[in-house]
């Protein structure tokens, strides 16, 4: 369905190049839901829109390859665009607040996505937007499709978003931290109701974010990404229970867990690196406990169906990880 | 309850005036509705809630940086509500904050160092020299370079951003810091940086924290105690371990299943519960327990009489018609 080679987005500024995404590989199958997981500056997002095109700086440069569904779509221009944003490729923003325009109701907002790409009337698509806001679950959706964004709250806008990037039944859904601004009682309705959508509409989705607990929940597989660079990518059952690359382990021994109370929670040293900083070997490297020599060369993703970029070996990988696991 | 209380919230109400749908019209939201509790010396107590269930105005009625609408806080014996603004200055070096948003929180205009050195100026710390001094080890403490105090907020990523805040904090050696959502702004890498060094600090500078936070993972890791927020009234109070491991109020066991868990094979797989709906209006709170729209247990009596908040069984207390069952009682067992 989607299949990304080698994308690169690097922008020039005035302290240099600043490479915000380099060379990530992704693809994504028919129904399948697809996570990317890396801290802010990563590079995820960006590495989103430019797939969309809406990368519009004119010191970006993109290079690499997009295809959806079979044909290429980066360097389209904007009008061979238009009938796939919103319409074959649908995208939920992060910020509901944001994603929304303040001035008009949210029912002519979706009316107006849905006659840009079918030629359904006012009245048909005043009806198919009621529908969709029921759908995602808006109550007293005939009455609300005339609500303004701001009578809603975080969760309901959210919800609008999503009934919006549904509107024009989308083959691929790109959601970007769809539920980081949320609750955990409305993020976890969120997201079954993205996983129901995956199910009755047949749609793919890659869904960008931060939480590891949401890829666990929804994805298929995971691409880790680190510095625009992806580090680790493979199954989520693979990633999540037996991670390869030692920035994967930071990020999972980070997160503080429900169900055991560990004195101290692991860390990853430092901070995230200024992307004019990366080096030129693993990007990792200056954060890394386990760096070494080899690691001033860039190592590849290698590794078949669950694929790392790192040059530890096998045994040694196992020697630290049995070392460091924390007794459950 | 055991220890020594350092600080005692007793019935504490905070109301706001809101303006309604018709020009003129009042309403009364109703953001903090009589919570009680002791924060004991030397622990961590947990708050939890979703946005808009009042935790961050409670935790401002606390320290005393909103007046309460009623009730009465204690802070080692001392009441301070109704105090003068001259007479609540010794205590308010003793009770400090921690902000949200490392960004929202430093004044952009003023250095690093100045902004940390603020309190102990207006408290008299003593002299410039000896306030200098003290700034650059409370950077140490925090872990900051004290060669930073010159340079501006902006120059700094949002973990060291919370580590000014929390230098800025500790300055007039605080006996309780509150810390209102301390890691929510930030990367979950950093956010571990900044837990641990506020679990260091604990141990370190004997601190008692009251702390504030949607993340039930976080909440967890950091606490001794825990206390669950429902639109304005604490509906479960449990020591950190049995809460978590039974939770005996319907919206704790739900806020607890909408956690995305890793399945890594480290934590116990729960049923999730999805609660329907939103958090409703604090203006228009419903009658009988706030609950009770989005509660699967609800009955008629929760409809008509809001349940107290009552100890169920020492170190705990749950404000529910129908607590849950513990699961691990065994019926079989005599």
């Amino acid at each position: 369905m989607l299949r990304v080679r080698d994308l690169s987005v690097s922008f020039a500024t005035r302290q240099g190049l600043v490479r915000a995404v380099d060379g990530l590989n992704l693809d994504v199958g028919s129904r399948e839901v697809v996570g990317i997981v890396g801290e802010s500056g990563s590079g995820k997002s960006v590495a989103m829109y430019s797939l969309l095109g809406l990368v519009r700086d004119a010191n970006a440069s993109i290079t690499g390859s997009v295809a959806f569904e079979g044909r290429e779509i980066l360097g389209l221009s904007d009008k061979a665009m238009q009938p796939l944003r919103g319409g074959q490729i649908g995208m939920i923003f992060q910020d509901p607040m944001t994603a929304l325009t303040p001035v008009f109701t949210v029912g002519w907002q979706i009316v107006e996505q849905i006659r840009q790409h079918t030629d359904m009337t006012k009245a048909q698509a005043k009806d198919r937007a009621v529908e969709l806001l029921a759908e995602v679950g808006i109550p007293d959706a005939r009455r609300r499709v005339d609500s303004f964004p701001h009578e809603f709250s975080g969760g309901m806008r959210q919800r609008v978003v999503i009934a919006m990037a549904l509107s024009c039944n989308p083959r691929l859904l790109i959601a970007d931290e769809p539920t980081t601004a949320l609750d955990v009682t409305t993020q976890a309705q969120i997201l079954e109701l993205m996983g129901r959508l995956r199910d009755t509409h047949g749609s793919s989705i890659v869904i960008i974010t931060h939480d590891m607990g949401v890829i666990a929940e929804m994805a298929d597989r995971v691409t880790v990404m680190y510095a625009g660079r992806p580090v680790e990518s493979g199954p989520e059952v693979d990633v999540v229970r037996s991670p390869r690359h030692p920035y994967t382990w930071g990020l999972l021994g980070a997160v503080p867990r429900l169900g055991q109370r560990s004195e101290r929670l692991a860390t990853i040293p430092g901070n995230v690196m200024s992307p004019l900083d990366v080096p030129e070997g693993c990007a990792f490297a200056p954060r890394c406990d386990y760096a070494m020599a080899a690691c001033a060369r860039r190592p590849l993703m290698i590794g078949g169906t669950h694929e790392h970029a790192c040059w530890l070996s096998d045994d040694q990988r196992v020697a630290i990880r049995s070392n460091t696991k924390v007794p459950s | 309850m055991s220890g020594d209380v350092l600080l005692r919230a007793t019935d504490v109400v905070k109301s706001f005036q809101v303006r309604g749908a018709k020009m003129g019209a009042k309403k009364v939201a109703t953001a903090v509705n009589g919570v009680s509790l002791d924060v004991v010396r030397g622990e961590t107590l947990g708050i939890v809630g979703e946005s808009g269930c009042g935790k961050s105005t409670l935790a401002r009625c606390l320290v005393q940086l909103l007046p309460v609408t009623s009730g009465s806080i204690e802070f080692a014996g001392t009441t301070l509500t109704g105090l003068s603004r001259r007479q609540l200055r010794p205590y308010r070096r003793e009770m400090q904050l921690v902000f949200q948003d490392p960004y929202a929180s430093l004044n952009p205009r003023r250095t690093v160092g100045d902004i940390v050195a603020d309190p102990l100026r207006i408290n008299r710390f003593g002299t410039s020299a000896q306030i200098d001094q003290r700034v650059k080890e409370l950077f140490e403490t925090v872990g900051l370079d004290p060669s930073y105090v010159r340079r501006y907020p902006h120059e700094f990523s949002g973990g060291q951003r919370q580590r000014i805040g929390i230098a800025r904090s500790l300055g007039l050696n605080p006996s309780l810091v509150v810390a209102d959502e301390p890691v929510s702004a930030l990367d979950v890498s950093v956010q571990a940086q900044v837990l641990n060094l506020m679990s260091d600090l604990q141990d370190q500078l004997k601190l008692t924290y009251l702390f504030i936070a949607h993340d039930l993972g976080v909440v967890r890791h950091v606490s001794d105690r825990v206390g669950v927020m429902y639109l304005g009234q604490l509906v479960e109070l449990a020591d950190a371990d049995s809460l978590y491991d039974e939770p005996l109020h319907p919206y704790t066991e739900a806020l607890l299943s909408a956690v995305p868990q890793l399945n890594d094979g480290t934590e116990v797989p729960r049923e999730r519960i999805v609660v329907s709906g939103d958090v409703p209006d604090p203006a228009q709170r419903p009658g009988g327990c706030p609950f009770h729209p989005r509660c699967a247990h609800a009955s008629d009596e929760c409809r008509r009489t809001d349940p107290a908040l009552v100890q169920i069984r020492p170190g705990r207390s749950v404000a529910c018609h129908h607590p849950l069952a513990p699961t691990t009682t065994r019926k079989d067992t005599p």
